[in-house]
């Protein structure tokens, strides 16, 4: 909880400092320095530091652990390489390539986190039986289960993610019965409950539907209706 | 265009109702296309005398229609026109659906009118004459030629029955059309009809004649009695010692095909346009309540349709959907405001004309819903949750999505979405682009998206395969239970089995349909 509020607070596409320090520094550091913080919300990976600078391998490490003690740079995690170390100015917030964006933290996803404002979104629906996005938005920031503010961005984000999984319906306003403090056509959700999760097809509730070998399976084969196991089990004859 | 694994299935549905023989004729005409009677002969190597039997089966249970085109012979050029045989794959598969039709007329007519059809779905085509001896026979002879005559008439006027098409009708060629190569001919400039098309839409009876029963028995009777030594010979008896001359075996079609009795069949059309709106209303009741079911109902009730396939939305006046909405049970207490909101929740559009506003909601929608939760159903079970999400997201989206967009907005992490992604890639249910940006440092970026067209087609062939699976099933079942007659509880359970795959061959047909006929 507390890495992602910290996460939260920052801007997705990362910080810009307002104006750049230029501190006095040995040349191997300063070359460095200069080359990290020419890359700003991006960070650089220190194999690219040897290639862009020349300076050896002794001397980067060198260099790095001196920036890093005095305060100047700092390591993130990169979410696309958690083992290829990145190196930041201070100033600057990694961006979303690199960080992963608002629901990380450590270079993963909060998956507890993103689950418990998940259920608060479908309990606020819930109580209201259809809710616009700003209901639950409003209701979310009320509440103050949360320390943080959320924007209305990224209560969507959740809420798309839901529809998705067939926990909330996307529908349009009519402005009557359960929808009456709604304004008719406007968008709003509602929660799936009792009808949630796929609904069972046709055809994938017969097991050729899902069966892995079906381009394999032909009627005089060694694989066949007639010889095949997962019918005899979904008949109960496999006694 | 239908996958091999429709074809089998429909030739075996064709060798389960009349045998090896006539699925072999059948086979050949799919597979090969329509085809004269020596040349089924030839590739076929069945004797003629066979051949025409199997076809007069074919043409008499509508699953092959005739057609002649004019052919060049000889070195003057002279034309004569030369009959091909072409196979229809839509009524064979129709009849693994007898039993939905026969509901559909039960619920709606009534059983009386249920055991007319009956006959018509187990004989074919038949004249009036034979329907009534059939139902007479049935009855023990106390079947009333008129009560049965307004039974009839009444199948006639819902559109469950139809008039036969011609024979064989006669298409003339265009002055530089070889027809029996080039198959394909152009219809005012656009369209363009296949040979075969063009053959059905010759044959078919106008509207007018095609649904307008029968007035006068007297008449109808005359001509009927003239020909019934005909109409006998349709069904072909086995042990039939009739000379096998080409020649004669071809006229002896011809006679049959061309007889001048007025011939009548089930109307396939109407009963996949009812299945169609089965489908929609309930589609619509699981989502947006029973009211909203019984206004579509209205609405498509109202609207003259014929063809599922054509009917992709249906449009009514308010006036009408209010008209018949209250000819519904649970319809009766529906306010003018209440239809009007449902509307608006169907998505309806309004147009609005000289005499008066048009509200129109779109069939086409509502099938494609039922067939994203068929296949988004199937994901789900195959790969799981999160592959039913990032596949529900590219079906929303419907365009080419790269990768880390995919994994945002389902809240997987990247490697995770990647995995996902490569293997449904792999099975075919997504097709993949990749796009060099060089930005950012990195300098290929993978764009996914669900290749609708493709995977439909993919499905359905995967869904005639399992048809046929389970119809082979069906037949190891009935074997054993005639083996095992001593074992009670063994049978017992074979009872079982064979009640879990008939019900599920006739649900994994309604999907079939989804995809197929609608
Ligand atoms: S019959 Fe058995 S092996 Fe063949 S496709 Fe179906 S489930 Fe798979």
């Amino acid at each position: 909880m507390q890495n992602i509020s910290a996460v939260i607070m920052m801007s997705g596409t990362g910080k810009l400092p307002q104006k750049r320090k230029v501190p006095a520094l040995p040349e191997n550091e300063k070359k460095l320095y200069d080359l990290i913080w020419s890359k700003e919300t991006l960070g650089i990976w220190t194999a690219d530091m040897k290639k862009e600078t020349g300076l050896s391998n002794n001397a980067v490490t060198k260099a790095l652990k001196s920036l890093q003690s005095k305060g100047f740079i700092k390591d993130v995690v990169n979410i696309h390489n958690k083992a290829k170390k990145i190196y930041m100015a201070v100033e600057f917030e990694p961006s979303k390539e690199i960080s992963g964006g608002t629901w990380y933290s450590e270079g993963s996803l909060d998956l507890e986190f993103i689950t418990i404002l998940r259920e608060q979104c479908r309990l606020h629906v819930e109580r209201l039986k259809v809710a616009t996005l700003e209901n639950v938005w409003q209701f979310i920031r009320d509440s103050k289960v949360f320390y943080i503010d959320f924007s209305l961005q990224q209560i969507k984000e959740i809420m798309s993610a839901m529809v998705l999984d067939k926990e909330l319906e996307e529908l349009i306003s009519s402005g009557v019965g359960d929808f009456f403090h709604i304004r008719a056509g406007r968008e709003c959700y509602r929660s799936l409950k009792g009808r949630d999760g796929p609904k069972e097809g046709f055809f994938s509730a017969v097991p050729c539907g899902v069966c892995p070998r079906i381009n394999e399976c032909s009627p005089d084969g060694i694989i066949s209706p007639n010889t095949c196991v997962y019918y005899q089990k979904w008949l109960g004859l496999d006694y | 265009m239908v996958g091999q694994q429709g074809v089998r299935y429909t030739i075996s549905l064709i060798a389960t109702h009349f045998g090896d023989v006539v699925a072999k004729v059948c086979e050949c005409l799919i597979r090969r296309g329509s085809l004269s009677f020596m040349e089924v002969v030839r590739f076929t190597e069945l004797h003629k005398g066979q051949v025409k039997d199997c076809l007069l089966v074919l043409i008499q249970h509508n699953c092959v229609q005739a057609f002649s085109i004019p052919k060049t012979v000889g070195m003057g050029g002279a034309t004569k026109p030369v009959t091909l045989y072409m196979a229809i794959f839509d009524n064979i598969i129709h009849r693994m659906r007898f039993s939905k039709f026969l509901q559909i007329v039960k619920e709606h007519l009534g059983n009386q009118c249920a055991e007319l059809l009956e006959g018509f779905l187990q004989h074919g085509r038949l004249t009036f004459e034979l329907l009534y001896d059939r139902a007479s026979g049935l009855s023990g002879g106390k079947a009333k030629r008129d009560d049965v005559l307004a039974t009839f008439n009444k199948l006639v006027h819902a559109h469950y029955l139809e008039r036969c098409p011609k024979g064989d009708p006669f298409l003339e060629s265009d002055a530089n059309d070889e027809v029996s190569f080039v198959r394909k001919r152009t219809r005012s400039g656009e369209k363009t009809w296949t040979i075969e098309q063009e053959a059905i839409i010759a044959a078919a009876p106008s509207d007018a004649d095609r649904f307008s029963g029968i007035l006068n028995l007297m008449m109808d009777t005359e001509a009927d009695i003239k020909h019934i030594k005909n109409d006998s010979s349709l069904e072909v008896s086995a042990g039939n010692k009739r000379k096998h001359e080409a020649l004669e075996a071809e006229e002896e079609i011809q006679n049959t095909i061309n007889t001048i009795d007025v011939l009548w069949r089930a109307n396939y059309e109407k009963f996949v346009q009812c299945l169609k709106k089965k489908t929609c209303v309930a589609n619509v009741r699981s989502r947006f309540g029973l009211d909203a079911a019984i206004v579509l109902e209205a609405m498509i009730e109202s609207s003259d349709h014929q063809n599922a396939r054509t009917m992709n939305s249906v449009s009514s006046s308010m006036s009408s959907i209010i008209e018949s909405v209250r000819g519904k049970p649970g319809g009766l207490s529906m306010t003018l405001e209440h239809v009007r909101t449902i509307l608006e929740q169907l998505e309806c559009q309004v147009c609005t004309e000289e005499t008066g506003a048009l509200y129109t909601v779109g069939l086409k929608d509502i099938i494609e819903n039922c067939q994203n939760d068929e296949v988004e159903s199937l994901v789900f079970k195959k790969y799981g949750k999160e592959s039913y999400r990032i596949f529900r997201l590219l079906i929303k989206m419907g365009q080419l999505v790269p990768m880390d967009q995919i994994s945002d907005k389902t809240f997987l992490e990247k490697k995770e979405a990647q995995k996902i992604l490569c293997k449904l890639w792999k099975d075919d249910y997504l097709d993949m682009e990749k796009v060099n940006l060089n930005v950012r440092g990195r300098s290929e970026v993978f764009l996914w998206k669900v290749n609708k067209k493709v995977l439909w087609e993919l499905v359905l062939n995967d869904m005639f395969h399992t048809a046929l699976n389970i119809s082979q099933k069906i037949a190891q079942v009935n074997e054993e239970f005639l083996l095992s007659n001593a074992d009670v509880q063994k049978l017992e359970r074979l009872r079982r089995a064979r009640l879990i795959l008939e019900s599920s061959l006739l649900k994994l047909d309604d999907a079939i349909m989804l995809f197929h006929d609608f």
